[in-house]
């Protein structure tokens, strides 16, 4: 007979989420339900009636660890409403921008995940933050790799976090020849130690795989071979970047998108009958507390081709690599396999970048109401946004951002797992929750058709 | 390197109404000062845990200044200076790291470190909500004199201005805490 087990909150990533799953007397998920429960807010009505140059300011707020993700892809879809093209040389600097940042990133998520993972070849789970060898290096080397990342995204974007240099029709300025010399610099140390860091993961990523059992809180977990797998389909719009031109990217047509509620998706009310206090952190949800994932998820279901899909690293290597790993091993795998792939690609940039060109459009047209969109690789996956702007005024804007898009799949992923793993399934999708909230549903014709608010 | 001897962060979130101020403070201070070269200024948003605590070098970074809105009680507007032992559990806490972690607490040992805590009239969350109080946007240029003096940069009005408020060895005029 199904029971019910809950774990909320979820830990080790950005934001609210808890995870609802209907297990055998096995223990093994038949359905689960990973959801957001970080409250609703409503960005996109938020947006009516700005400039396009605050609209995108107003984007970069809704999440703490995205804002370079959310500015571009926000000033890329004003820029495409209002059909402006920005020059070469500012667009090589939102590359470097965007590339410095999933290179921290991919730095941040190593220390979530590792605690999972255990050193190969022994018992011994990782704690990133122990003094002793190896993995003090390996520390060590994420913290600088997060150094560089930082540094090279305030170069070009002007500040770390909230990037100053963005600007609807390219860039405020270009950087200094000195600058460019520095990010070179910078991008080649960081080059040398994203393979070593790559290399260490992948092996413990490998290893962990290989066992039969791991422990989860004390208890002895059989491992699945195929854990995370999914048959949802992948969906990726740039190798590295993004794009706001269906004829350039033809693998993002808004025609075949479409949003579901989430009371038409998730599992309706049920009373949580199985509990488990020693699930780190603090045990599993006590049992006779109502749970009720329609009513308390609190972003939509976007469907591509009428279906979720997953996006992210994977998804990328995938669709423009030929990479063919799946599940919770090939997840964290290509994330890794990216790392590399992010300095070439900088170094690449920098190569093109001239710092006596233009960085600014000589024409920033006020825009007629044409629907633009821009998708942007963000870390976590593709991050669409649209936007409608006429007269210089925002009179349409929505996001659709990673984490978004990969809350169903993930869902579907989970069938099949021990339940005491749904979440190292999870953080393979290394989420952010926050900027996932996303509570408006609109129907083809962009009428609003559900909103929510949750408390 | 990416953060200099001082460090200056505002933190909260510009679409909470008055949880904006941290950073509305940090866009004044570009807006209208230049500082010395070894302070970085920065708009930390809601990354402050994950961009800048869990970055600092204490090799290099001797003096870190949160700036951000604190429900203290009193009158909105009114400035505290807040250390690391007076937040509430959870203030600033890093959802990124792995066992839940205040950052601040892992450097605070090595790192001096001040909260500026402004109190809010209104904040919003989670309804979006732009712009400051009126109160809080009156408190904006008293706030950046408290920096300024806090860091030792006096531009032959700011420890001037300041003492006028309120006499030697008293708490910041119109402060509390």
């Amino acid at each position: 007979m199904s029971k019910v087990v809950e774990i909320s909150p979820t830990t080790r990533h950005e934001g609210h989420s808890k995870l609802v799953l209907k297990v055998n007397d096995a223990g093994i998920i038949e359905t689960g339900n990973w959801c957001s429960i970080t409250p609703v807010r409503g960005v996109e009505k938020l947006a009516v009636g700005k400039t396009p140059e605050q609209v995108p300011k107003i984007a970069s707020r809704v999440c703490g660890i995205c804002p370079i993700a959310h500015t571009l892809a926000a000033t890329e879809a004003m820029e495409a409403s209002i059909k402006c093209e920005i020059p070469k040389d500012a667009l090589m600097l939102r590359h470097i921008l965007q590339l410095a940042n999933r290179c921290h990133s991919i730095a941040l998520h190593d220390i979530l995940i590792l605690p999972d993972f255990y050193i190969p070849g022994t018992e011994t789970k990782i704690n990133p933050f122990t003094a002793e060898e190896p993995v003090r290096s390996v520390a060590k080397r994420i913290q600088r790799l997060r150094e560089i990342g930082q540094t090279i995204g305030q170069i070009a974007g002007g500040d770390c976090i909230h990037p100053r240099n963005t600007k609807v029709g390219g860039m405020y300025r270009n950087v200094s020849e000195q600058a460019k010399t520095k990010m070179y610099d910078l991008a080649k140390e960081g080059l040398t130690l994203a393979h070593a860091q790559a290399e260490f993961m992948i092996a413990v990523i490998r290893s962990y795989h290989k066992r039969d059992f791991v422990d989860v809180g004390g208890m002895k977990v059989a491992l699945p071979k195929d854990l995370g797998f999914h048959d949802q389909g992948y969906l990726a719009t740039h190798a590295f970047y993004g794009s706001s031109s269906l004829e350039e990217c033809p693998s993002w047509d808004i025609r075949r998108f479409k949003e579901a509620r989430p009371w038409d998706w998730y599992m309706g009310e049920m009373t949580v009958d199985f509990e488990e206090p020693r699930y780190p952190i603090g045990g599993t949800t006590k049992v006779g507390t109502k749970v009720n994932p329609q009513m308390e998820a609190c972003t939509g279901i976007p469907m591509y081709d009428g279906q979720p899909v997953e996006v992210g690293p994977r998804a990328r290597l995938v669709t423009y690599k030929n990479f063919d790993e799946k599940g919770t091993q090939g997840q964290n795998i290509a994330r890794e396999m990216e790392y590399q792939d992010c300095f070439y690609e900088m170094i690449d940039c920098l190569d093109e970048l001239n710092t006596s060109g233009k960085v600014m459009a000589d024409y920033v047209p006020n825009g007629d109401g044409s629907l633009g969109w821009a998708s942007n690789e963000a870390p976590r996956g593709t991050d669409v946004h649209m936007a409608r702007v006429k007269d210089w005024k925002v009179q349409y804007f929505s996001m659709l951002v990673p984490t978004t898009w990969n809350f169903a799949t993930c869902s579907a992923a989970l069938k099949g797992a021990p339940w005491q793993l749904a979440e190292v399934i999870m953080r393979g999708y290394d989420p952010c929750v926050s900027c996932a909230t996303h509570m408006i549903v609109v129907d083809e014709d962009n009428k609003l058709v559900a909103q929510k608010l949750i408390q | 390197m990416l953060f200099k001897e001082i460090v200056i962060a505002g933190c909260g979130n510009p679409l909470f109404a008055d949880d904006g101020f941290g950073p509305a403070v940090i866009d004044r201070i570009h807006e209208e000062h230049t500082l010395p070269d070894n302070v970085s200024v920065i708009d930390a948003g809601l990354g402050g845990p994950h961009f800048i605590f869990t970055l600092l070098d204490p090799e290099v970074t001797k003096k870190l200044i949160i700036v951000d809105i604190a429900d203290y009680g009193a009158e909105p507007g009114q400035i505290t200076k807040l250390k690391v032992e007076d937040l509430p559990p959870g203030a600033y806490r890093d959802a990124h790291s792995w066992d839940l972690a205040e950052p601040l607490q892992r450097i605070k040992d090595q790192i001096e470190i001040t909260i500026i805590g402004v109190q809010p009239a209104r904040v919003t969350a989670p309804e979006f909500e732009e712009g400051l109080s009126e109160e809080l946007e009156k408190a904006i240029p008293k706030t950046i004199r408290v920096i300024l003096e806090h860091i030792g940069v006096d531009y032959g009005t700011t420890i001037k201005c300041l003492q006028e408020e309120r006499p030697r060895g008293t708490a910041e005029g119109g402060t509390k805490g």
